[in-house]
């Protein structure tokens, strides 16, 4: 039996029929379809998309979920699921590490799969210019990737906001919110005992004896919140250390504030957005995903931190060229520094010294120079 | 005559594409009528899927011209390549997806109307009850129909099948046959790769023969047998005698002998007379003969003697 192909308007006998006017084959442009086509090919991969998943949304939940039952079966040994302090280590240590390496997966295998499989020569027969064949990846990709960021993210705020501490820890001690600096002055000074022992300062205010419960008065009885006699002293030191420790207080929150999450979580999407794009241009110019994969992986976890951390005298402009370096510095400030560079909440430190111009410039210059190299291979390639 | 409403499908000019110091693709003329059923045959190596890559597109030339449906390639390559479907080397498709689902990607780089001869053109290739499974579960047979689907999809007027009936049972082959003969019929014209030298005798109308490149000859399959040499096959009473009695009478005839009797290929051109002679000899030297058969030369024997001669030259 034969089935009838239907027919172009034109018909097969037609010689030299013109593609209809809507359908601009050699333009660069790629057409809606062809986006949805590929969003299509890149979500039905199972092994990709649970891994997606359990990154950038299971890791998270799982971590968060732990702490809400921990401190609902036992309150007083486990602290609450949510707050400040959760949120950042989550989101620099996780969510932009883990989002980078999960992003640049999907685009290694957005660059390569067409080829792989031996798509591509099939797409190329179409007459569809090899450039919007490469140029749908970029907005298909980030369909996938941006949301299920966003999603981890979410859940990330949600927890860490509707499950906050009820009082304010700062360098472990319980300090009531939003005080001014007279505020933080006179608080220290009624509670001199804990900021001595336990807040952070650079010199050597006098011989101040620390014990397991505070203060150790000159005669070794406990002081601080035992002793009843706290002198002038004492309290004096308590105020130079608080003023010292004000700037890192008022970063402090019971819970993150809306313009950090904001932040926190455009920072994250840029992150992904910038692994996504090098893992695609890396994954065409390679052809093959599992060495693209690894090479982000070596970018992300042990070139970028070891360059973030260790500045080389005559190498810096070198260094300030790394991507991570560049997306790091931008970093929001009361954020705990991401890979390790240290200086504690509201005191974002980065070894290697760079402008925000400089890292938008590297950054910028990391996206556009990888897509040209992966639409210039896939122009180029034999297929 | 316009650019488009030329009388070939494919031509080239002077086409040459080489691998570092290998010549794939030597100085190709090659002309593929409309509507015909062409048949491009060689042995292993002789440059075929370059050749056919190189047209697509799929591989940059190095010199040279050519036009598909009348379009200069790679000039006009989009507007070419949208009546044109392919398949090239050994279909391959996203092996996580369905059959259905892979056609759909492939339409989505065409026109928007391609989506529409998804369900035919699978029920064509008779995969419609199998079209929703994925394609890591189909047979290589199965995966040879999806490419001549993924060919129809975008409902071309010239077919390029590269070696179409690999991984073919004989009713898919017979099934394939007959696909490329009724697309024929529809004024659609298909270009047939193949190393299956009686496939392409059966289905094509034309063809062309390339060795190490180069294409030797090119046209009708009855106009290139018409210039093989004649064989003649004659069952007799003693053949080693008539071998000699045939050999000495006339020395350009080759003549091989069996126990049945002797082969005796003649010259191209050799007239019907000259078998009635060496009948007649051989009976009057005494040999009984029993059966006479003149042998039609097949395109296989023909393509083997044209590649060795031009090999021999060479």
């Amino acid at each position: 039996m034969t089935i009838a192909i239907e027919a172009s308007p034109a018909g097969p006998q037609m010689p030299g029929m013109q593609p209809a006017g809507r359908d601009r084959r050699g333009s660069w442009i790629p057409n809606g379809r062809m986006i949805a086509a590929k969003i299509l090919e890149l979500r039905k991969r199972r092994g990709l998309m649970i891994a997606l998943i359990a990154v950038d949304i299971g890791l998270p939940a799982i971590f968060l979920a732990v702490r809400l039952i921990s401190h609902a079966v036992d309150p007083k040994s486990y602290g609450p699921a949510g707050g400040y302090d959760v949120f950042t280590p989550l989101v620099s240590n996780l969510m932009y590490v883990f989002g980078f390496i999960v992003a640049a997966t999907l685009g290694c295998t957005a660059g390569c799969s067409d080829l792989s499989d031996g798509v591509f020569r099939h797409l190329v027969v179409t007459g569809r210019s090899r450039l919007a064949l490469y140029l749908a990846r970029i907005p298909a990709g980030t369909a996938i990737f941006a949301p299920l960021v966003a999603v981890g993210f979410a859940i990330v705020c949600v927890v860490c906001v509707y499950a906050a501490p009820t009082t304010l820890s700062y360098q472990g001690v319980a300090v009531p919110q939003g005080l001014s600096v007279t505020g933080f002055e006179t608080w220290a000074e009624a509670h001199y005992s804990e900021v001595i022992c336990d807040f952070p300062y650079p010199g050597n205010l006098g011989n101040f004896p620390c014990g397991p419960n505070g203060l150790i008065s000159p005669t070794g009885a406990a002081a601080g919140g035992v002793t009843t006699t706290p002198t002038a002293e004492y309290k004096a030191a308590a105020v130079k250390i608080a003023r010292f420790n004000y700037d890192s207080y008022k970063n402090t929150f019971l819970v993150p504030p809306v313009s950090l999450m904001i932040e926190s979580g455009l920072w994250v999407e840029l992150e992904a957005l910038t692994g996504f794009m090098i893992g695609l241009g890396l994954g065409s110019l390679i052809g093959q995903r599992t060495v693209s994969v690894i090479l982000m992986i070596v970018l992300e976890l042990i070139v970028t931190p070891i360059v973030a951390r260790t500045p080389i005298p005559h190498l810096v402009n070198l260094q300030r060229a790394i991507v991570g370096v560049s997306t790091a510095h931008l970093e929001p400030k009361a954020l705990v520094p991401v890979f390790g560079g240290g200086g504690g909440p509201g005191a974002v430190s980065h070894s290697v010294p760079e402008t925000t111009k400089e890292a938008a410039f590297v950054i910028v210059c990391w996206l556009v120079a990888w897509s040209v190299i992966g639409a210039r291979r896939m122009m180029k390639r034999d297929v | 005559m316009t650019a488009t409403g030329t009388e070939w499908a494919v031509e080239t000019h002077g086409l040459t594409k080489s691998f570092g110091q290998n010549v794939a693709v030597n100085d190709v003329e090659l002309r593929v009528p409309r509507g015909c059923a062409f048949g491009y045959l060689g042995p292993n190596g002789a440059g075929k899927t370059t050749l056919i890559r190189v047209l697509l597109g799929l591989t940059e030339v190095d010199s040279g011209t050519m036009s598909l449906l009348g379009h200069e390639v790679p000039k006009h390559r989009d507007i070419a390549l949208a009546r044109v479907g392919a398949i090239v080397d050994e279909p391959r498709f996203h092996a996580h997806l369905t059959g259905r689902q892979n056609l759909e990607i492939l339409s989505a780089s065409r026109e928007p109307e391609s989506r529409r001869r998804i369900a035919p053109a699978l029920e064509r290739v008779g995969l419609s009850q199998r079209a929703d499974d994925r394609v890591a579960e189909y047979s290589m047979g199965m995966r040879q129909r999806l490419g001549v689907a993924a060919c129809l999809i975008g409902d071309p007027q010239l077919l390029m099948l590269d070696e179409p009936m690999n991984g073919l049972d004989p009713a898919g082959m017979q099934d394939m046959r007959e696909m490329i003969k009724s697309l024929v019929e529809e004024g659609r014209t298909v270009v047939l790769s193949s190393h299956l030298l009686d496939e392409v005798e059966r289905t094509c109308d034309a063809v062309a023969i390339v060795d190490k490149g180069r294409v030797i000859r090119q046209g009708s399959i009855s106009e290139l047998l018409a210039g093989s040499s004649l064989v003649v096959e004659i069952e007799c009473s003693d053949s080693e005698q008539a071998r000699s009695l045939v050999e000495q009478g006339r020395p350009a005839t080759q003549v091989t002998s069996g126990p049945e009797g002797i082969r005796v290929t003649l010259p191209t051109g050799t007239s019907r007379e000259v078998i009635a002679t060496l009948v007649r000899d051989l009976a009057d030297g005494g040999i009984s003969i029993y059966r006479v058969q003149p042998i039609q030369t097949s395109l296989e024997s023909w393509f083997l003697e044209a590649t060795s001669r031009f090999g021999a030259q060479s």
